[in-house]
Parts: C-alpha cells; sequence; structure tokens
C-alpha cells in the first residue's frame, strides 16, 4: 500500500515538472513565431509607409512651397510622378541632424543642416514641419516611431590642395559603393574682390568649366589666377554619370568670425533674411559692419551653373552689423527653381569670404535626417529607396520601429 | 513502480512530440524577417539610371560601345556595397501573335546572387521612334459627326478681346476636326440661316451635330426669314430674343449641341448688314442687345415651351472655380491643358435643370453650391431617354479660352484614342535588374 503511494507521488511530481517543462519549451517556440510575425509586420509597415511617403505630394500638393501646415504629408514633387521629390517640402522639414539656431533679432529658432562653415541651410521653426505633426498626419504617432534619412547617393568631396600659384582643387566622386569613374565634371569658380573697384560692396569673378575624372574618380583642377592664400573664393561642382548626379562644394574665407548667416524667414514669399554672424556666436570686439553681394545660380540642362539676374530691390547689396539697431536686411530669391545663393561678403579691404545657401535641399545635395533617434530602439525596421530630388540622385531611407512595446526572446 | 514508468513513457512521447514539430516548425533566416525591399530598390534604380533618358540611350547602342561601362559604373556606384545585381537587357520582338524577348547584353558584378534575390523590369523605347495616335472619330459608331464652327464674316463679336472669331475658328478646327467625321465652317450668317433651314452645306448630316459659336456673348443672325417678325423679332418688346427662341427650337429639332464659349449666352444678335448703324452699348457695330431675354426665350425654345419674353437675369459671379477632377483626367487623356482654375462670372444656376428639363452630363468645371460655372446640359423631355438637344455652356469671363471648350467637348463625347503599340519590333527593349545581398544570413 504504501509502495504504491510513494509510486503515485514519484509518477504524479514527475509528470507535473515535465508538463511545466514541455509547456515552456512550446511557448518558447510560439512566442519566436509570434515575434517573427510581428517584425515582419513591422517591415513590410516600413516598406509601405516609405512608399506612402515618396509616392505622394501631400496635401496641399505645394505646401512645399508655401507656410501652410500641410494636412496630408508626402514629399513627392507634385510636378513629377514616380520616385521624384519635391526639394522645398525635404527643405521644410525640421532637421534632427543639426541644433537649431536661435536669431535673437526675430526671437525665432531655426532648423539646422548647415553642412560645414559656409554652407548654411536655415529654416525658421514656424516653416519648418515637425516630427510629431508628420506622425498624425502619416497616422503612426503612439503606433510607430521612425526616422528618414534622405542621403546624396553620390559625394563629391572637394579639397584644396595648393593654396596659390596656383590654386590646386582635388575632386573626388564616390559613390555608395563605387567611385564614379570618367564622370564629367562641371564646376562653377568664383573669386571674391574685395578692394576692386573701390566700391562699398564685393564684387565677385565667376569661372565656369567642365572635365573629366579619371578611372579613380578624381580629379585635381588648378587655377592659376589664384596667386595670394587671402584671396576668398567657392568652388562648386556637378559631377555627373549615366543619369546619376551629385554636387560637392567649398569656400576659402579669410574672415571665419564675422561673417554673414542667411535665414530662410518665409518660404512662399521667397524671403531671406541676412544675418550678422555675431548676432548668433560672439566673439568678442572688435565688430565690423558686413557689407554683402547676393548672387542666385541655378544648374542648368547641360549641367552648368548660370547667373539669374537679381533686381537691385530684391535686396541682392546691403550693409548688415552686430547689436541693437541694426537690423537685418532682407533678399527675396528671384524664383522657385531649385538653385544656390551666393553671398559675398566684406568686413575690411583685405578680410572676407563667400557663403553658399542651396534654395531646395538638391542644388548642393544636402542630407536630410527627419524624425526619431534611432539608437535604443528594441528592433527597427529599415528600407531603401533610390530617388530624385531635382535630378540630382539621393537614397530614402526610413527606420522604423514599433511603440507597443514586446519583449524580444528566443 | 508502473506509474513511474507509465509517465516516463509519456514523457518519451512528448519530447518525441516536441522534437518532430519542432523539426518542422523551421524559423526562417533573421534575413527574411525584415528584408530589404530588393524588387523596389531594383526598380528605383532603373528609374534613377535612367532620369535624363541615359538608360535609354545606352540599351539601344552597340554591345561594344564604351557607354555600356560606364552604365556599369553607375549602377555599382549607385547600389550599397553588400548588393550584388545581374542587369540584362532583352529585345523585344513581336509578331505572329505573341512577343519573343532575346537577350542582347548582360553585365553583372557577381557570379551569384545568392540564395534570395529579386528583379525588377523596365521597358523602354528607342528615341528615335515615334508612337502615332489615331482618334476615334464623334458619330463612327451612330447618327452625327459633323462639326459646325461659327465663323461668320458678317458678325461681330464680344467678350472675346484680344481674339477674333475667324483666329478663334481656325484654333478650334485645329484642335477639334480631328475627332469629327466632318467639320465644316459656317462663312456667313447666310449658311447659318441654311443649315438652320435644315439643308447640308456640303452633303453632310444635320442631325446630332455640334455648333460652335465663336463670336463669344453675341450669336450670328442672319437676315431675312430669322430676323423677321414672329420668328426672330418680338414687335412687342422690340427684342431679337424672339430669334434666340426659334434658335432653341431648331437645337432641339436637329439635336444639336450648342457650344457658348464664353459669357452670358446669346446676349446680343450680330449682323453687319442686318444693324449697320446699331450697336451693342459698347460701341460694336452691327450688334444689337439682347441681354438675359435671349438665353430665357433658347432654353424655353430647347424645351419646347412657347416663346415668353423673359428678361431676369439669372448667372452669378462666383470668381475663381476649378477643373472638376474629371476634366482633369481628361486634360491627361486628351493631351489638352488649359489652367486648372479661371474666373466664372456668368455662371449657371442648377435650377434651369428642372425648369426646363435638362441633366448635367459632364462637369466642365467643379459645381459651386447651387451654381455651374461650366457644363454641358442635355435635355431630355419627360419620359423619353433620347435627348432633344444640348447646351455646353462656359460662363466665364473675358477672354475666352478655346482650349476649354475643345476639352469640354472632348470630356462629353469621349472619342477613344487608339495608340500605335510599344512593342514594335526593334523599337523597344526591356531592362531587368535583379538583385541579391550578399554576407550575413
Amino acid at each position: 500500500m504504501a509502495g504504491s503511494t510513494i509510486d503515485h507521488l514519484i509518477s504524479v511530481t514527475v509528470f507535473l515538472g515535465a508538463i511545466l517543462l514541455f509547456i515552456s519549451l512550446f511557448n518558447q517556440t510560439l512566442q519566436t513565431a509570434i515575434l517573427y510575425q510581428r517584425h515582419r509586420n513591422l517591415a513590410t509597415k516600413c516598406s509601405d509607409l516609405l512608399d506612402n511617403m515618396l509616392l505622394n505630394p501631400g496635401i496641399p500638393v505645394n505646401w512645399g512651397r508655401s507656410n501652410c501646415t500641410p494636412t496630408g504629408f508626402g514629399v513627392q514633387d507634385p510636378e513629377f510622378t514616380q520616385y521624384k521629390l519635391s526639394p522645398f517640402s525635404l527643405m521644410r522639414l525640421r532637421s534632427s541632424y543639426g541644433q537649431p539656431v536661435y536669431y535673437p533679432k526675430t526671437g525665432s529658432y531655426y532648423s539646422n543642416i548647415t553642412m560645414g562653415f559656409g554652407n548654411f541651410l536655415l529654416v525658421s521653426f514656424t516653416q519648418a514641419i515637425n516630427y510629431s505633426t508628420v506622425a498624425k498626419l502619416l497616422g503612426v504617432n503612439n503606433t510607430y516611431g521612425f526616422q528618414l534619412t534622405i542621403t546624396p547617393i553620390i559625394t563629391v568631396s572637394v579639397k584644396e590642395v595648393q593654396s596659390k600659384n596656383p590654386l590646386k582643387i582635388s575632386v573626388e566622386v564616390t559613390g555608395t559603393g563605387f567611385p564614379l569613374a570618367n564622370a564629367a565634371i562641371s564646376y562653377c569658380f568664383l573669386t571674391v574682390a574685395l578692394a576692386e573697384g573701390g566700391g562699398e560692396y564685393p564684387s565677385y569673378k565667376t569661372e565656369y568649366g567642365t572635365t573629366y575624372a579619371d578611372d579613380k574618380g578624381s580629379v585635381v583642377l588648378e587655377f592659376a589666377e589664384v596667386d595670394d592664400d587671402g584671396i576668398s573664393y567657392a568652388f562648386i561642382a556637378y559631377a555627373h554619370l549615366s543619369g546619376l548626379i551629385g554636387v560637392g562644394y567649398h569656400e576659402r574665407v579669410n574672415s571665419d568670425k564675422q561673417y554673414i548667416i542667411p535665414f530662410i524667414d518665409n518660404l512662399e514669399e521667397r524671403k531671406v533674411l541676412i544675418a550678422h554672424s555675431y548676432d548668433v556666436q560672439y566673439f568678442g570686439p572688435p565688430v565690423a559692419e558686413l557689407s554683402y553681394n547676393a548672387t542666385f545660380v541655378l544648374l542648368t540642362e547641360d549641367f552648368t551653373l548660370r547667373e539669374m539676374p537679381m533686381d537691385n530691390d530684391t535686396g541682392k547689396v546691403g550693409k548688415v552689423n552686430y547689436g541693437e539697431g541694426k537690423p537685418y536686411k532682407v533678399v527675396t530669391i528671384p524664383t522657385y527653381n531649385p538653385g544656390i545663393l551666393i553671398i559675398t561678403y566684406r568686413k575690411s579691404a583685405v578680410e572676407g569670404g563667400v557663403i553658399l545657401m542651396p534654395w531646395g535641399i538638391s542644388s548642393m545635395a544636402f542630407p536630410v535626417t527627419f524624425g526619431e533617434d534611432t539608437s535604443g530602439k528594441e528592433w527597427v525596421a529599415t528600407d531603401l529607396r533610390q530617388v530624385i530630388v531635382n535630378r540630382v540622385a539621393y537614397q530614402a531611407k526610413l527606420a522604423l520601429w514599433s511603440l507597443e512595446s514586446y519583449p524580444v526572446v528566443g | 513502480m508502473m506509474r513511474t514508468i507509465e509517465i516516463f513513457l509519456v514523457i518519451l512521447i512528448v519530447t518525441g512530440a516536441f522534437i518532430i514539430s519542432s523539426f518542422f516548425a523551421v524559423l526562417p533566416q533573421p534575413r527574411s524577417v525584415s528584408p530589404l525591399n530588393l524588387r523596389r530598390i531594383a526598380l528605383t534604380t532603373l528609374q534613377t539610371l535612367d532620369v535624363d533618358y541615359d538608360l535609354s540611350e545606352i540599351v539601344f547602342k552597340n554591345e561594344s560601345d564604351p557607354d555600356w561601362g560606364q552604365l556599369q559604373v553607375a549602377l555599382s556606384a549607385c547600389l550599397p556595397p553588400n548588393i550584388v545585381y545581374n542587369l540584362t537587357v532583352y529585345e523585344v520582338q513581336s509578331g505572329g501573335g505573341g512577343q519573343l524577348y532575346l537577350p542582347i547584353k548582360s553585365i553583372s558584378n557577381a557570379e551569384s546572387l545568392g540564395i534570395a534575390s529579386d528583379a525588377s523590369s523596365y521597358l523602354v523605347a528607342s528615341s528615335n521612334v515615334t508612337f502615332g495616335v489615331i482618334p476615334e472619330k464623334i458619330g463612327e459608331h451612330g447618327g452625327g459627326g459633323t462639326l459646325y464652327i461659327l465663323n461668320c464674316s458678317d458678325a461681330n463679336g464680344w467678350w472675346i478681346t484680344g481674339y477674333t472669331a475667324h483666329s478663334l475658328a481656325e484654333d478650334l478646327y485645329n484642335l477639334l476636326s480631328l475627332y469629327f467625321q466632318r467639320t465644316i465652317m459656317i462663312q456667313n450668317t447666310t449658311q447659318l440661316g441654311q443649315i438652320l433651314n435644315g439643308t447640308a452645306l456640303q452633303g453632310e448630316i444635320l442631325q446630332n451635330a455640334v455648333v460652335i459659336n465663336t463670336c463669344g456673348e453675341a450669336v450670328p443672325i442672319p437676315a431675312g426669314y430669322y430676323a423677321s417678325s414672329g420668328v426672330g423679332y418680338d414687335p412687342v418688346q422690340n427684342s431679337y430674343a424672339r430669334y434666340c427662341h426659334t434658335l432653341g427650337q431648331r437645337i432641339r429639332q436637329y439635336n444639336w449641341t450648342w457650344v457658348n464659349i464664353v459669357g452670358y449666352p446669346l446676349y446680343y444678335v450680330s449682323n453687319k448688314g442686318l444693324f449697320p448703324s446699331e450697336h451693342n452699348t459698347w460701341g460694336i457695330y452691327g450688334m444689337r442687345h439682347v441681354g438675359p431675354a435671349g438665353l430665357n426665350a433658347f432654353l424655353r425654345g430647347l424645351d419646347n415651351q412657347a416663346y415668353a419674353y423673359n428678361s431676369g437675369w439669372i448667372t452669378s459671379e462666383l470668381g475663381v472655380v476649378y477643373l472638376s477632377s474629371e476634366a482633369l483626367y481628361y486634360c491627361n487623356y486628351y493631351g489638352i491643358y488649359p489652367s486648372s482654375y479661371q474666373t466664372a462670372t456668368r455662371a449657371l444656376p442648377t435650377s434651369i435643370l428642372s425648369t426646363y428639363h435638362l441633366t448635367v452630363t459632364s462637369y466642365v468645371f467643379s459645381q459651386v453650391g447651387s451654381w455651374l460655372p461650366g457644363a454641358v446640359y442635355r435635355h431630355f423631355s419627360p419620359g423619353d431617354t433620347d435627348s432633344t438637344g444640348s447646351l455646353f455652356a462656359l460662363g466665364l469671363t473675358r477672354t475666352p479660352d478655346i482650349r476649354l471648350t475643345a476639352l469640354g467637348l472632348l470630356f462629353d463625347y469621349k472619342p477613344r484614342l487608339y495608340r500605335s503599340e510599344y512593342t514594335a519590333a526593334g523599337t523597344s527593349r526591356l531592362v531587368v535588374l535583379q538583385l541579391g545581398q550578399t554576407g550575413g544570413v
């Protein structure tokens, strides 16, 4: 009797232990399968959401060129089909890449996509569309988080290799996976003449040319007229091969503390504020007034840059200074075609420089990073598309994650 | 002891079940859980390479052409380093009821594309090929098909500022004659009188024709019978609104579509010979003011109601109006692109639909409240399914955009366009880009 009781107790204990073990094992398999489904669903959602953003222009279709807040989100260029994006809609996305800049004279913050000294793109927060608005418009608010990155496929790296007699500039063209061998390169070389003619405002000379990269995708250009390393210049290069277009740029200035900063303040009216750098970052006395001369250039169909005339009443020349009672100036961009605003400035007869500002992100192949940071997220699905922004080749990448937390096991 | 043995047997069976189920429940590779959409990447890569039609140009070049090397460089440069590709170009040959795809050239950066790959295809056409379009003729499968354009040299126009009736008639001829069986220019008011009498000018079919009045707010009036008392002239009111009523009756009789290209329809009557010393109150001689009574009388005539003089103003000034979504679709279909927004100052009320038994068959502009800035109205007698006359009225302000008239008519009649085959031999090539991923699992 006692033997059978012991037998019974042992068998029940072993049975219960075994059942618990098997439940745990089967549960693990089931959980892994569920997670697989969730992750698979996230990947599908990511692909769909990316297409939603890239294949519709939003509502209203021209929101990128206006000051309004869209009621439907999309960045497709309304004048085209397929994966062709609007350089202005992308410009209105509040960048999560650079620190916002505060300009005390307007009391506003500006979204910052500045790419190193002298290459500014600052869009007023009142014009820029923020992440939470877009998340709501896309219907993913509180369910998914995302980051949209638009990066140029072609990198055109421009470096100064010799400063004078002659000035030598190397241009290197690479894609995401390979150098762009034998690419055609068209360039604009602009030198600042600070004292020429004794005028109040800096003048400039432009030189246009075309050349070809070698088998390694690089070329060195020489400019014999630069015989002094105090000469300020800007160099802009467009590289193109079989439909792929990339942009590179480089500036040299001899006044790198007191310079001009352009702020895009009104997209609809194409107004750009011209500010003194000391209003944004003060480096100490002496403070000098800056005179400036603005030029707008466009990329033409034959890949050459051409100047678009600006009338005097557009504010193309003027003077700005730091401090109260010294108002900023305003330049009106003459067109809605993407281009580059080149502003030469003069601090004194020997000090000055040049800064660039793209009008539409594509004209200087600026990248755009929009949305939340992906770091620390549990599971991030990504998808890619090759896109065109005003003829410049870009890669659009969407990183998407779920905000409805579930543990990763298995 | 027996129970313990039994339990171990159960454990053995369940273990076996778990092992067997685990064997079948194979988990996918991590890469396939969250895959890149290679098909989309392939398609967008091909679109990127063809943005300036470079791809379309290269694939038609000789196989030994150095541009193929450039294409490979561009392809390698624009794809991420972990993506391998194979691009194959096929010649498309058609004939014998089928199509044959012959491989022409293939470029690749790897021997194999791995275990999982995906592809997209892209059809390109040679740049030296033109594709023709043959339009279906209106009236080809039924009666009618005649287009009359009023180009009356003895009548003046109003609200066609900047144009002449003759230049508008020429433009209309160029835009619309392709779509009609016969296009006839009515050169003077005498010829207009002839067709109103039911006499064909060149043996054309009168019934179901379209008549476009290029004189704007004025309508040419033939002298003689159509200007006589009780037919064209109302001696009691001293008005030629009676002519508009007769015109409406003729439209009904022949089932014509009367087209008013701008402004208030039938606001003046014009005949230089008939009114040599009268003007429209704005200094244009050869014309006489009728006012809103003209349209009211016309609509009564169209609806077979007895003539009654009514000088009540019925239109409204709406300001900016927009092409309807259907009209925008037909802009693309027929390749006619007027501005999508216009200014309407003579929009007709929807109340005319019930008053005169009209049905709107095409909304050229979107309806604004109870006003119609531009639409085609067909008349249907109560209980009848066949239309008896139509009015296409564009109540826009001057000056007229004649493309809107052409668009509205094509939108209403919807003649089909027969396009040439894209797969004609030697004119098309198919580019297939297959992508695979390297590294990882």
